[in-house]
């Protein structure tokens, strides 16, 4: 499903708590149809009270939010959570039935659909996120990174076109943060499907990232490709987030050694062609036969 | 305490967890109704070391079930004493401590070995069924069983965020005691009242998250049950035939003595 | 009461045998439930009976509720847990050294009122019987009439009451938790002697039965009502109006 086009956007969105904290001041955002964007933001800037506007948890005191190119207050239930899906950042949060089947199912049999259609769905969505041998298992015998996975599931069997999540890999291990990581990629660059991500784990983003808006203090600071987000160091100071490593350490190289980087490398990748650059031919020790990368 | 309450072992594959839910419902009903009905003590300990060999038959550790069944036999304990020296008739023993004279009655011992069968052999059946149903299969079957969809609804919330908490309390718990919180009668106490009030609060906040998570796949007032497999002719047949060996047991000892 | 010479013989060994339980058999004192098979059938079918319709009221309750208040029966279900896993606390009995769980019946009467504790009751200890041999199935009638039916409603009443006179919060709560797991255990015995007082009278039985449980049910229900109040107090700090706005959804107090 190739659509071109705004998915979802919101348009001078300000929202205060009652208590009178202001979590969102004037924030503009937009996520076009098969987009993959990062929402980078510290903790306590805004960026769940954000999600939440945009799946009308919270109805912001001023501004708009469009969904397809139509107010979000004029949807219906069943046709927004079609469109939209929102994994939480709590597993826990989401998963309420006692095995993986009973709550992927849960959203497809809230849409009245047939048992064979329910079944399907189940399978899908579990498949999508590597998970078909867990249908069965009771939820308090998962571990972390499987019950995030099937909090993923239980909102893929909605079918939204949009599929946002608040801080999918925090807490996981390594390998269960990039497996989350690659999961999602996947579904965006085979089904289409628009990923919205809120994270604070600057690291993997580069790789994945089409578009970062970065949040802080409920504003938008900036919005861009990651190459352009990144080459501001101060401003991610402001935003309480910092570089990741690979770059922090290329950019201190230059700026307080004075190698002679052009273009501060964002990937562990982009990092190593450009310091085989800097060294010469004849100072490498070739290892023999080493596979590339 | 904590491990305990588990259904690890519910969970595995064995001829008996294999069995349909409702089947295994029906039939430890209608074992723990002849257990009670049962004017014999024999029946009832039939009963008892029947579920007993299947339990450990099928490997569950001896110790847990002595474990679980070290509560009720407390209390078949004391009944049994009380019973055995309440009821009036004819005395067999009589025993004299301090000031009063204790006297064992023939009917009052019948009537106290008599429970004491009943509460083994209806525990044991219970205690079989837990462990070889997981607990959602089991409300599922209730469900089928036409209990009323809030009572089910509740069950299952109930039951899928015990674990939780349970993991809360026992983080809160250990955290009080890593520094100092059970320390002394008056500490202790208040230290359980932090946990308790913190456990409502958190089950509180988790009631609205996870309304907001439900709400957002559709939920609308009721949580949908999935349809049951239907159930198979070799479950009813079995569960008609156990039904019909349990009556004819019954009838030939349960009402005999 | 009059102390008939028969009396006192059938007391006395009562009072024995407790001391003696007490030494021997810690496990005593979680016989607030009664257990699998202890009730002859006709007794396990009344109490059932009556345990019925409290409740259908209770989850008449729940449906009306969360008409109004959609989140109604998930934080039911929550709180059901939370109050589950409180009655699962082991708390440590200055007598003998025992080891007994709170029932949680009074404070979630307060948290969420007495008709729909009497719900959730009904569910712990159907998790209870099939997980910890707690209780049993067919004894849940009469576990849910002691538990849920008189602690929920004396627990509930005696709050509102409390409060309705001024008494602060947690003093009340102190007196919930008291009064709800007293009653419980007075209900239990009665239970218990209406079954199987045998050829002794129903009243020398519930006297016996009752004493017997003294020793650990006098000193938790003073516990339970400590931690009652403890918690109660802890809420109000952490949360003001929690309580409140728990009991009247939409409306009221809050």
């Amino acid at each position: 499903m190739k659509r071109e086009g705004i998915a979802i956007e919101t348009a001078g969105v300000s929202f205060a708590y009652q208590e009178g904290t202001l979590a969102l001041a004037d924030v503009h955002f937009r996520a076009n149809y098969g987009e993959f964007i990062a929402m980078l933001a510290s903790n306590g800037s805004g960026k769940t009270t954000l999600i939440k506007t945009l799946v009308r948890l919270l109805k912001p005191q001023k501004g708009t939010v469009r969904v397809a190119g139509r107010e979000i207050g004029g949807y219906s239930q069943a046709e927004l959570y079609q469109t939209v899906g929102l994994v939480f950042q709590n597993p826990n949060d989401q998963i309420f039935s006692a095995t993986v089947g009973e709550d992927v199912a849960f959203g497809p049999r809230n849409l009245g659909l047939s048992e064979t259609e329910v079944q399907q769905r189940i399978t899908d969505a579990l498949e999508a996120v590597a998970a078909g041998h867990l249908r069965e298992r009771a939820i308090h015998h998962l571990s972390f990174g499987e019950q995030k996975r099937v909090a993923i599931a239980g909102v893929l069997a909605m079918k939204p076109s949009i599929l946002i999540l608040d801080e999918p890999t925090a807490g996981l291990d390594p390998a269960g943060e990039g497996m989350i990581m690659r999961l999602l990629h996947r579904l965006n660059r085979q089904q289409g499907i628009t990923v919205i991500l809120a994270t604070h784990s600057v690291d993997l983003l580069p790789l994945f990232a089409d578009r970062i808006y970065l949040l802080s203090r409920g504003r938008v600071l900036r919005e861009g490709p990651a190459r352009e987000i990144f080459c501001d160091r101060d401003l991610i100071a402001q935003a309480s987030l910092r570089l990741p490593y690979v770059s922090h350490l290329l950019d201190d190289l230059n700026r307080l050694d004075g190698v002679p980087i052009e273009d501060v490398p964002l990937t562990l990748g982009e990092a190593r062609v450009q310091l085989l650059k800097l060294i010469p031919d004849e100072l490498l020790v070739k290892p023999p036969r080493e596979e590339k990368r | 305490m904590f491990s305990l309450f588990s259904d690890f072992f519910a969970c595995r594959d064995n001829l008996l967890s294999r069995v349909d839910p409702r089947a295994k419902l029906v039939v430890a009903t209608a074992m723990i109704l002849c257990v009670i009905l049962s004017t014999n003590p024999a029946l009832p300990f039939l009963v008892f070391l029947t579920c007993v060999a299947a339990t450990l038959a099928l490997r569950i550790p001896a110790r847990l079930v002595a474990l679980r069944l070290v509560a009720p036999m407390g209390i078949v304990v004391a009944l049994a004493l009380l019973q055995s020296f309440m009821a009036g008739g004819t005395p067999v023993c009589t025993i004299p401590i301090g000031p009063w004279r204790f006297t064992a009655t023939h009917e009052g011992i019948r009537t106290a070995v008599l429970t004491a069968s009943r509460v083994c052999g209806a525990v044991s059946v219970v205690l079989l069924l837990s462990l070889v149903t997981p607990a959602h299969r089991i409300f599922h079957s209730l469900r089928w069983f036409r209990v009323p969809q809030g009572w089910v609804e509740i069950a299952m919330l109930m039951y899928r965020y015990t674990f939780q908490l349970l993991d809360l309390t026992a983080d809160l718990t250990a955290a009080q005691q890593l520094r100092m919180g059970y320390a002394g009668v008056r500490r202790s106490l208040a230290s359980m009242g932090t946990v308790c009030g913190t456990v409502i609060i958190r089950s509180v906040d988790q009631a609205v998250h996870t309304h907001e998570a439900m709400v957002l796949r559709g939920y609308q007032r009721e949580i949908p049950f999935g349809p049951m497999p239907p159930v198979t002719a070799c479950a009813c047949g079995g569960t008609a035939l156990t039904v019909a060996a349990l009556l004819l047991l019954y009838v030939a000892i349960g009402r005999v003595g | 009461m009059n102390h008939d010479g028969l009396g006192t013989t059938r007391l006395g060994p009562a009072l024995f045998a407790t001391a003696a339980l007490l030494l021997c058999c810690p496990p005593t004192a979680s016989a607030m439930h009664i257990s699998e098979g202890i009730l002859p059938a006709p007794w396990a079918g009344l109490w059932f009976a009556l345990s019925v319709p409290f409740l259908i009221w209770g989850l008449r309750d729940l449906r009306v509720r969360s008409e109004k208040e959609p989140m109604f029966k998930s934080l039911v279900g929550l709180v059901g847990a939370a109050v589950f896993v409180i009655s699962c606390m082991p708390i440590p009995v200055p007598t003998a050294g025992t080891c007994s769980h709170p029932c949680g019946t009074g404070m979630a009467a307060i948290l969420i009122g007495p008709s729909l504790t009497v719900v959730i009751t009904s569910i712990a200890l159907l998790l209870q019987a099939l997980f910890l041999a707690h209780g049993g199935l067919t004894t849940l009638g009469a576990d849910i009439v002691s538990m849920g039916v008189a602690g929920a409603f004396v627990g509930y009443g005696v709050f509102r009451l409390a409060t309705a006179l001024g008494v602060p919060r947690w003093p009340a709560a102190f007196l919930a938790g008291l009064l709800s797991d007293w009653a419980t255990y007075a209900v239990t015995s009665f239970e218990l002697a209406s079954a199987l007082h045998g050829s002794a009278s129903v009243g020398h039985t519930f006297v016996a039965v009752a004493i017997l449980f003294c020793p650990t049910q006098i000193p938790l229900g003073i516990l339970e009502g400590l931690i009652t109040a403890a918690a109660c107090r802890f809420i109000e700090t952490r949360r003001p109006g929690l309580i409140a706005s728990l009991k009247q959804p939409g409306g009221g107090a809050a």
